[in-house]
């Protein structure tokens, strides 16, 4: 029986949940599961998982654009039914993992998944992301789909990734990478932990359509979404010489978040010229060796140059480079800038320390300030 | 207070508020001191089921609203 | 193609995947139609899509719009409602709305399944997704609202899955592969997840709360799905008893027969291993010594960090007497900036039916609801009024390794029956030794 759009209510199924994982896990996962004794990195992009009786899983994980087509899934579909019994995986930093009971079947796997190209010489799906390397970029919906974004994602993370494509076939970092892109500071992606973050960031306040602000909106909503309390009511002038109910906006205060926007359609803030992208570094969240850490601004500002954002390819690639030289082994990038100090952070990578740097956010900021006689002088 | 008395309070309570249309499940925990957050929560959700409230999602952030009031949703409804 | 995307084309060059060439792809799926299927959404419609993010891209300014009714009938959350800002240019994506579907444990899939999503999203929606977004949903994106009902209605009868949360909801559970491929695992994390999704259905689509709530299941402290640094309550793997040693396969590292970190800095010549530079002097607690034969580790002084196990994999192990350690009040910076999670429960069993933690998130729920205010998140409100009243809320006993360190301040709020003899007293009683 399909859906009857006059009966919306009939035979209506809710809250049943999930899939049950347990149909999707491959013969050789399902056997055993929770009897896993050690794994290995073969080579970057495939792993052997042994089980304690001997049983192997090989894995062969490959990048993947986190936006994808069904034609694109589907292609994922027929890799998986040829070679691996019809299951496949993904990896919460958008890769997919194709996963065979034999050794025999993994060079067989990794022609065909390298000979599969887009007409544009792209691989579809390139063979990487293991171990102390850079992997797959987790980011947010940017320009294709969001409403209150400064940068794009899929974009800025097809730029950043085209020029890091050495880096994700290759082991040779210190410790793992984990860049991370939130296309504005509400960070749907959560980038607040990363090695590497990218973040869209407006700075211009919004603006007030007086047009149409009293037909639009409620104004106590748009208010009320304010998290500074930037925005106040206020009468203004319309076009036509009336006065109407709309609202004021203390730039002073605004933080660029665009809360006010989602609630009401007349306050856009999105900018040409404003709008760009922040760099963050050191985050973690593993609790290896040291603590888990949040990111830290060392760019305050880079402009949306589209199509390719070459100012931002270049600051990665520049702190990567630096950190790969200067860190020691299992040293995460974070961990090695607070071992050398952030005054040699900026110094070896060349960095331009600013004024926007220094916290001026609430309590927090004094904790970031330096309390003590002990530094590093820089030249 | 019964059900149907509640479900009164809170259609008055939201009627009254001029210029407004949506509220947070907080602001009805103000109409009715005496129900417990988790009692006031089923209920409104009920008057959703109900059809008498809709909600309003900002994708982080739910309201709730009289079903069809409100500028935004007549806003919405008519790109349909 | 309907728009020329003189901008997005020069995303197809690299060697990474192109979304633009992907996109295309799709679009060129849909005007050849092959199979002939019935399309109830415009056909055009990624067309239109690769249209406005070109106008995208030349604007440097997003053309769409929020929407914040559109869902499904009764449930708050699992659709975010979207339009386009230029729906006459771009028809096919005037209504653009997304929809959460709620991902399977480690995100394993059949084909079979797959098969069924992919079906369904071809004809009713754009055929573009997110596998997957940054919560863990399936993510459906763009359709036109009156598919909605539709979607759901063969989601859930014909391939017997539910949406995900959004809104202030409980949100889609999110878990790390866990014990099914993964020797680290100190607790089955998809069947935890699985069973607290099942057990929270009504919280995870009719809102309930203040704010977002996410639940994350990390198998050890590793943490590869980021709990620590992202959900209101963190599940993070962890044992109370002894590090595994195996100590011939200690001396095969040493003597270079297994490559260290399980071969994960084999891209570079990094020297031998040097098992005191690179476990021992790392270890965090200095709890570690090599004597050159025999690698011993004084337990009760470890922290569980991972290093030395991930270095090790096939001589160290995780202990035997394992469990959970539970973390609250993760979150992203926005507003007072970004909290990690802090540790409530040192320890807890992982076994089913997870009685007492689910009475621990049912307390600290009633808390949050009663106390919180609107857009409050966990974290924010215990920051707000102290970790002491979550213990009340919690009914859990301090103990020191809740804290990092003791206060640096003493003042402490002492309540009237924590001081003998309460507050009231006799001025008069006063009086007769103290003159005015």
């Amino acid at each position: 029986m399909p859906y009857d759009p006059s009966k919306p209510l009939q035979d209506r199924i809710t809250d049943i949940g999930p899939k049950n994982y347990e149909e999707f896990l491959p013969p050789v996962i399902k056997k055993n599961f929770g009897k896993w004794d050690y794994h290995e990195i073969l080579e970057p992009g495939v792993l052997v998982h042994v089980a304690e009786g001997g049983d192997k899983v090989f894995t062969v994980r490959v990048g993947g654009a986190r936006l994808m087509s069904i034609s694109h899934i589907r292609e994922i579909m027929e890799i998986a039914d040829k070679h691996c019994g019809g299951f496949l995986r993904f990896t919460t930093r958008n890769n997919i993992e194709f996963m065979v009971d034999d050794q025999s079947k993994v060079e067989p796997l990794k022609k065909d998944l390298l000979s599969r190209k887009q007409p544009g010489g792209g691989f579809k799906f390139p063979i990487g992301g293991t171990g102390a390397g850079i992997t797959n970029i987790v980011h947010t919906q940017g320009w294709l789909h969001c409403h209150t974004p400064a940068t794009d994602a899929s974009g800025v993370v097809k730029a950043v990734m085209d020029d890091l494509f050495d880096e994700f076939t290759s082991m040779r970092m210190p410790a793992h990478v984990r860049i991370s892109l939130a296309c504005c500071l509400n960070m749907c992606g959560a980038v607040h932990c990363s090695d590497i973050a990218i973040l869209g960031y407006h700075r211009k306040p919004p603006m007030i359509d007086a047009e149409v602000i009293d037909k639009v909106c409620e104004i106590p909503l748009a208010i009320a979404a304010c998290p500074t309390a930037a925005i106040k009511p206020a009468k203004i002038k319309k076009p036509d010489g009336t006065e109407a109910q709309a609202v004021a906006v203390n730039n002073d205060r605004c933080m660029f978040c665009g809360n006010c926007y989602t609630m009401c359609p007349a306050m856009p803030l999105a900018d040409a010229e404003g709008d760009g992208i922040v760099i963050m570094v050191g985050g973690k969240v593993s609790n290896r060796i040291s603590a888990p850490k949040f990111s830290k601004v060392v760019v305050a500002f880079l402009p949306n140059n589209v199509p390719r954002w070459p100012e931002t390819t270049d600051c990665i690639r520049k702190i990567v480079e630096v950190y790969a030289g200067d860190a020691r082994k299992y040293e995460r990038l974070g961990e090695w800038a607070e071992r050398i100090g952030w005054e040699k952070f900026f110094e070896k990578t060349g960095l331009e320390f600013t004024h926007h740097l220094i916290d001026d956010f609430r309590d927090p900021a004094y904790y970031t300030w330096r309390q003590t006689s002990q530094f590093k002088f820089t030249g | 207070m019964e059900t149907a008395e509640a479900q009164k309070v809170i259609i008055e309570g939201l009627e009254k508020k001029k210029g407004k249309s949506k509220f947070y499940l907080k602001d009805f925990y103000a109409m009715l001191p005496d129900w417990k957050p988790r009692e006031v929560n089923k209920l409104v959700n009920n008057m959703v089921q109900q059809e008498m409230l809709e909600y309003w999602s900002s994708g982080s952030t739910t309201l709730y609203g009289i079903k069809g009031a409100g500028k935004q949703g007549a806003a919405e409804e008519g790109e349909e | 193609m309907k728009h020329k995307t003189p901008l997005l084309d020069q995303l197809e060059s690299g060697p990474w995947p192109s979304f633009v060439s992907d996109i295309k792809r799709e679009a060129e799926s849909r005007t050849k139609n092959a199979k002939g299927v019935d399309y109830q959404i415009p056909v055009d419609v990624c067309d239109d899509i690769l249209g406005v993010l070109e106008l995208t891209y030349v604007h440097k300014r997003t053309h769409w719009k929020h929407g914040g009714i559109v869902g499904v009938f009764g449930y708050g959350g699992g659709v975010i409602g979207r339009y386009c800002d230029q729906p006459e240019m771009f028809p096919g994506v005037a209504h653009f709305h997304t929809m959460r579907v709620n991902q399977p444990g480690g995100k394993y899939y059949s084909t079979e399944y797959l098969e069924k999503i992919c079906d369904l999203w071809e004809r009713r929606g754009s055929g573009i997704t997110n596998m997957h977004g940054s919560t863990g949903d399936i993510i459906l994106l763009g359709t036109h609202t009156p598919q909605l009902e539709e979607i759901f209605y063969e989601l859930t009868h014909d391939i017997g899955q539910d949406l995900g949360g959004s809104g202030s909801n409980l949100r889609t559970p999110s878990d790390c592969l866990g014990k099914s491929r993964c020797e680290y695992a100190c607790y089955d994390t998809q069947a935890l997840c699985f069973d607290l999704t099942n057990e929270y259905q009504d919280y995870l689509h009719r809102p309930a709360f203040p704010y977002k709530f996410k639940f994350k299941f990390d198998g050890c402290p590793n943490c590869c799905v980021a709990s620590i640094a992202r959900a209101d309550m963190s599940f993070i793997g962890t044992w109370k008893d002894d590090i595994r040693i195996d100590q011939k396969a200690v001396a095969a590292y040493v003597g270079g027969e297994i490559k260290p970190n399980a071969g994960a800095h084999s891209g570079r010549d990094w020297g031998a291993f040097d098992i005191q530079k690179e476990v021992i002097g790392l270890c965090p607690t200095g709890c570690m010594a090599w004597d050159g034969k025999k690698l011993t580790i004084d337990n009760p002084e470890c922290t569980r960090c991972m290093h030395c196990i991930n270095v090790m994999p096939r001589a160290l192990k995780i202990g035997k007497e394992t469990g959970i350690s539970i973390l609250v009040g993760a979150k992203a910076p926005i507003l007072d900036g970004a909290q990690m999670g802090s540790l409530l429960i040192p320890f807890i069993s992982a076994e089913p039916p997870y009685t007492e933690i689910k009475e621990l998130i049912e307390k600290i729920w009633d808390y949050w609801m009663e106390e919180g205010k609107n857009r409050e998140r966990l974290g924010e409100l215990i920051k707000r009024k102290g970790f002491q009243k979550l213990l009340e809320a919690t009914e859990l006993e301090p103990v020191a390794q809740m804290v990092k360190e003791p206060r640096t301040n003493p003042y402490i709020f002492w309540k009237e029956d924590e001081v003998e003899g309460g507050f009231t007293r006799d001025i008069q009683e006063y009086r007769k030794y103290h003159l005015r």
